[in-house]
């Protein structure tokens, strides 16, 4: 399964509170999709299966913004774990 | 996976040191401090000058490098050897104030603000709760409105432990009405002696007499720039992240209190007769307190794997929402217990145990009520 696919199936399955498809670029808190509890679930979903921590500058809800948004995160971690 | 039940050399020694510490130096006099309210000065100095404020920090800043475990497992024995309530909480917010700065703060905020936190020459204080949001803390309306470089920030807080002695605040505000609660929320360190910037009153309270809880009010302060905690809109994320720092700290203290409360149903009722027996020699009561011991040793575990995924800065929503509502709520009902325990004694104030049930029902109330671990507890499991 591909990132993308891998956070949309966690949204959906366990934190979407509007039961249709979230897409890529969908405002997650804005739109109501996830709320306020659910980032917290969000963020231990993502370090668990990324094998990331995020803390410190990048606890900013603009990395949760999308799953664009989550995705683009984690690709700049993992590409800096790596470099 | 591994798991070891055994506490380090470092965690035992901390917590001998702290029990006796406790009992000769913190609880003489606690009786009429509680019956006046008055904030235990000389206490709080004596626990810093033992550093128990400074336990997670580092070294560089005054502190004692412990990990977040052996800090809880110190709290736990606070918990248990000092019977002023109101201190120890007075301390684990402290101890929580610190982490967000140290978690969030620039270089500048930390080097600022840590050591004096660590020397307890400073009372710091969180506030978010405001007269019209509790449970639904992220509704706050307190607003810092961009001006120049800095901020010029408006509300009233209430409840704010700590807040009527505070030297320096951590005050959440709006930074951005329009945007959805995640996004709009801003931390701000606020220092007392600011202009606009004034303490309320301690409130009179059912228990913890000792702790100074009260209103803040923000008058048009001016915040500079760099008085924000984190960056702009990273308020709300800073809370939940404290949440779960806090989930795990103050069950752990609520552990101690229950520790205690077992010895002491544990001797009374060895000692008091009824019928020609020791009472606990009748099932009516030795299985209340058998209940506590379970809720002891079982709330003990979900703390210490709360504390250690913290310890290892792990996520830890969930196991710190069960940890909160599983001790809150043991503590309560044990406390209640003792009391029937204890019979008439147990309703008089002479014997302390009264004061432990009053302190005790706050335990599922502040930090998130029960109802709203349930809540986060449910929303995590996807309903």
């Amino acid at each position: 399964m591909q990132r993308n696919d891998k956070i949309r199936d966690f949204i959906e399955s366990t934190l979407a509170r509007t039961g249709r498809p979230v897409q890529d670029t969908d405002l997650l808190l804005e739109d109501g999709i996830i709320d306020s509890f659910g980032i917290m679930a969000l963020l231990e979903f993502v370090e668990q299966t990324f094998s990331i921590r995020i803390d410190g500058d990048e606890l900013q809800p603009d990395n949760f913004r999308s799953i664009a948004a989550i995705s683009a995160l984690i690709e700049r971690k993992t590409t800096r774990l790596a470099g | 996976m591994t798991v070891d039940f055994s506490f380090t050399d470092d965690q035992i020694a901390w917590r001998d040191t702290i029990v006796r510490f406790a009992r000769k130096e913190l609880n003489p006099g606690t009786d009429g401090r509680a019956r006046a309210a008055e904030f235990p000065r000389e206490g709080w100095r004596r626990c810093a000058e033992m550093q128990i404020l400074a336990l997670p920090f580092p070294a560089r800043y005054g502190g004692c490098d412990a990990d977040f475990l052996t800090t809880a497992l110190s709290l736990k024995a606070l918990g248990y050897a000092c019977v002023d309530g109101g201190l120890v909480h007075a301390i684990t917010t402290q101890i929580l104030c610190g982490l967000q700065l140290l978690l969030f703060g620039s270089e500048e905020q930390k080097e600022r603000y840590l050591p004096s936190l660590c020397a307890g020459e400073k009372v710091f204080a969180q506030a978010i709760t405001e007269p019209g949001s509790g449970s639904d803390a992220l509704a706050l309306r307190a607003r810092a409105a961009a001006d120049g470089d800095g901020y010029v920030l408006d509300g009233t807080k209430t409840f704010i432990t700590n807040g009527p002695i505070a030297d320096v605040v951590l005050a959440f505000a709006r930074t951005d009405p329009e945007a959805a609660a995640l996004f709009g929320i801003s931390c701000f360190v606020v220092e007392r002696d600011v202009h606009g910037f004034e303490r309320g009153q301690p409130m009179e309270k059912m228990g913890l007499t000792t702790l100074q809880n009260g209103e803040l009010i923000f008058d048009g302060i001016e915040v500079p720039g760099d008085q924000l905690l984190g960056r702009a809109g990273q308020g709300a994320m800073l809370f939940n992240e404290s949440m779960e720092w806090e989930r795990a700290l103050l069950p752990a203290v609520h552990l101690g209190t229950l520790e205690r409360v077992i010895e002491t149903c544990v001797d009374y009722v060895k000692q008091r007769e009824a019928f020609g027996k020791p009472i606990g020699e009748y099932q009516a009561v030795s299985h209340k307190i058998a209940d506590m011991k379970v809720a002891l040793e079982l709330g003990t575990l979900m703390m210490c794997k709360a504390a250690q995924a913290k310890t290892d800065r792990r996520r830890a929503p969930m196991e710190a929402s069960i940890c909160k509502l599983f001790v809150g709520e043991a503590l309560k009902s044990a406390c209640l217990e003792a009391v029937q325990v204890h019979g008439g004694y147990g309703y008089m104030a002479e014997y302390g145990v009264e004061r432990d049930l009053r302190d005790a029902i706050a335990a599922t109330i502040y930090s998130g009520t029960s109802e709203m671990q349930r809540n986060l507890i449910a929303r995590l499991l996807g309903l």
